[in-house]
């Protein structure tokens, strides 16, 4: 499973900037229980996908109180870190949504 | 060209640690070779459905890789389309047949999942969604949830009618030898099941399978030759959508797949109304429930209802029978075999063959394959 090249983490990073601090709405969202690789010491987290003025963005909630999970909650985007570091050390970062 | 099935057959779905691949391969093609009446070396390309062949297995070059088993030389291919890859596999098939450069063809599904851990397979998986969803810790029951949430708001549908679903198809797996899990469930069970992607649980899910399914395809000249029974493909048609569920105008509808079924209505010239039998791409109860309306037989927000009145399940069908194999829910979902099996149960039931989950009178069939959380569809009609 080779999924976490510094290359392709260096190019993806790149995209992250323009969408930082856009809001949006929770137009739907799920609670994931079962993670995938990478993902296991987050679990359970929430997933929302957000519907922002010309586009939709997916992504975990954070920095969320439990009424937060709803659809109509407004949120803004934030950088986080996505995932566990691979072995060279390069730290994935990604768009994830907090309450506003 | 005219291009018709014959012979068809599946390996046991399940967990089968004791059997490789290529075992299971190899069995399955000596039953599907025993029902279709050539020997083995009149088998002119193969066309093999798998999806995780590489990043579990590490091994692809499946083309190769199945054609030396069969002892000789000749051209084989691996066609991937995530979940959808045996319908895609059963599309290039008949297309090399319509084009007359082959007479004879093997395809095969397959798919071998258990033998890895669930995360493993769950991030293998997501190779069919989008960068974004990657990055979000997505799963595909965490897609279908984010689905099954607006679908579920919009049509006021309740847990229990998706519940339902998984209901109706474990009643027919148990009717089924070859079935993953054979055993019923109720209501209640489901609902108690524990959650994998909040609002779907355990049971709402298709599991992880290992499997086979092959079929031989043959113009119609040598089908009527060889077979007392052909099955006629009367129409395959794929289509697309994006990959990233975000992109999507619409998240109660598969475009991919109202495209496709539109396709095959019209190069067949059936309706969802001549159809007697269909195996729909069931990975999650809310997928069953948004393709039924997608291939024309409910109107929106209609299906769940139906489904839970009995109206689809053996027994108590007016007419459509849908999923009589058990569908990816209770049969099992062996991702690159699923589109291939949905084949061989409907040519089973167009036969008459089908023992213990025979739906009377099946003339019409349809098969329904879907890969990524909408990105690829395939349909399939098939007549006796």
């Amino acid at each position: 499973m080779i999924t976490n090249s510094p290359v392709k983490i260096w190019r993806t990073q790149k995209k992250i900037a323009k969408h930082l601090g856009k809001e949006g709405i929770i137009e739907s969202y799920t609670i994931i229980k079962v993670p995938p690789l990478g993902f296991e010491n987050l679990a359970p987290y929430p997933v929302v996908l957000v519907a922002l003025n010309k586009e939709r963005l997916i992504g975990q909630l954070v920095d969320y109180e439990k009424e937060d999970i709803r659809i109509g909650r407004k949120v803004e985007v934030v950088l986080r870190r996505v995932k566990q570091p691979s072995k060279e050390g390069i730290i994935p970062y990604g768009i994830k949504f907090k309450p506003v | 060209m005219k291009v018709g099935i014959l012979g068809a057959a599946s390996s046991k779905f399940g967990e089968l640690w004791d059997i490789s691949p290529k075992q299971l391969v190899n069995q399955t093609i000596k039953e599907t070779i025993a029902n279709s009446n050539i020997k083995i070396s009149e088998v002119e390309a193969i066309y093999v459905g798998n999806m995780l062949s590489g990043i579990l297995g590490n091994q692809e070059n499946l083309g190769a890789f199945f054609a030396e088993e069969l002892g000789f030389n000749l051209p084989a291919f691996k066609i991937e389309g995530a979940c959808a890859s045996g319908g895609l596999a059963l599309h290039n098939a008949i297309l090399a047949i319509r084009s007359g450069l082959y007479q004879k063809v093997l395809v095969i599904g397959v798919e071998k999942m258990t033998d890895h851990k669930p995360e493993e397979v769950s991030l293998a998986l997501m190779g069919a969604g989008s960068s974004a969803e990657r990055t979000a810790g997505l799963t595909f029951p965490g897609l279908y949830a984010l689905i099954a949430r607006v679908y579920m708001n919009k049509y006021r549908v309740t847990q229990e009618d998706l519940a339902a679903v998984a209901v109706k198809n474990h009643y027919h797996g148990s009717l089924n030898p070859k079935a993953h899990f054979r055993y019923r469930v109720t209501i209640e069970k489901v609902l108690k099941s524990p959650v994998v992607a909040d609002p779907l649980k355990l049971l709402d899910c298709s599991p992880i399978s290992d499997g086979a399914s092959c079929a031989i395809l043959a113009n119609g000249d040598i089908a009527k030759k060889k077979h007392q029974k052909p099955v006629w493909i009367m129409a395959s048609s794929v289509a697309t959508d994006t990959l990233n569920l975000t992109k999507r105008d619409n998240l109660t509808s598969l475009k991919a797949v109202v495209m496709a079924a539109k396709k095959a209505y019209s190069e067949s010239g059936i309706n969802p109304s001549n159809i007697d039998i269909a195996e729909v791409h069931d990975c999650f109860t809310i997928a069953e429930i948004i393709a039924l309306e997608d291939l024309g037989f409910f109107e929106k927000g209609k299906a769940g209802k139906a489904v839970r009145k009995g109206q689809l399940t053996l027994g108590t069908a007016p007419k459509l029978v849908v999923n009589s194999s058990g569908g990816l829910k209770a049969c099992g979902h062996p991702v690159g075999a699923t589109g291939v099996k949905q084949l061989v149960e409907v040519v089973e039931q167009l036969r008459g063959v089908a023992n213990g989950r025979q739906v009377d009178r099946a003339k019409v069939g349809l098969t329904h394959n879907v890969g990524g959380s909408g990105a690829v569809a395939a349909v399939h009609i098939l007549k006796t």
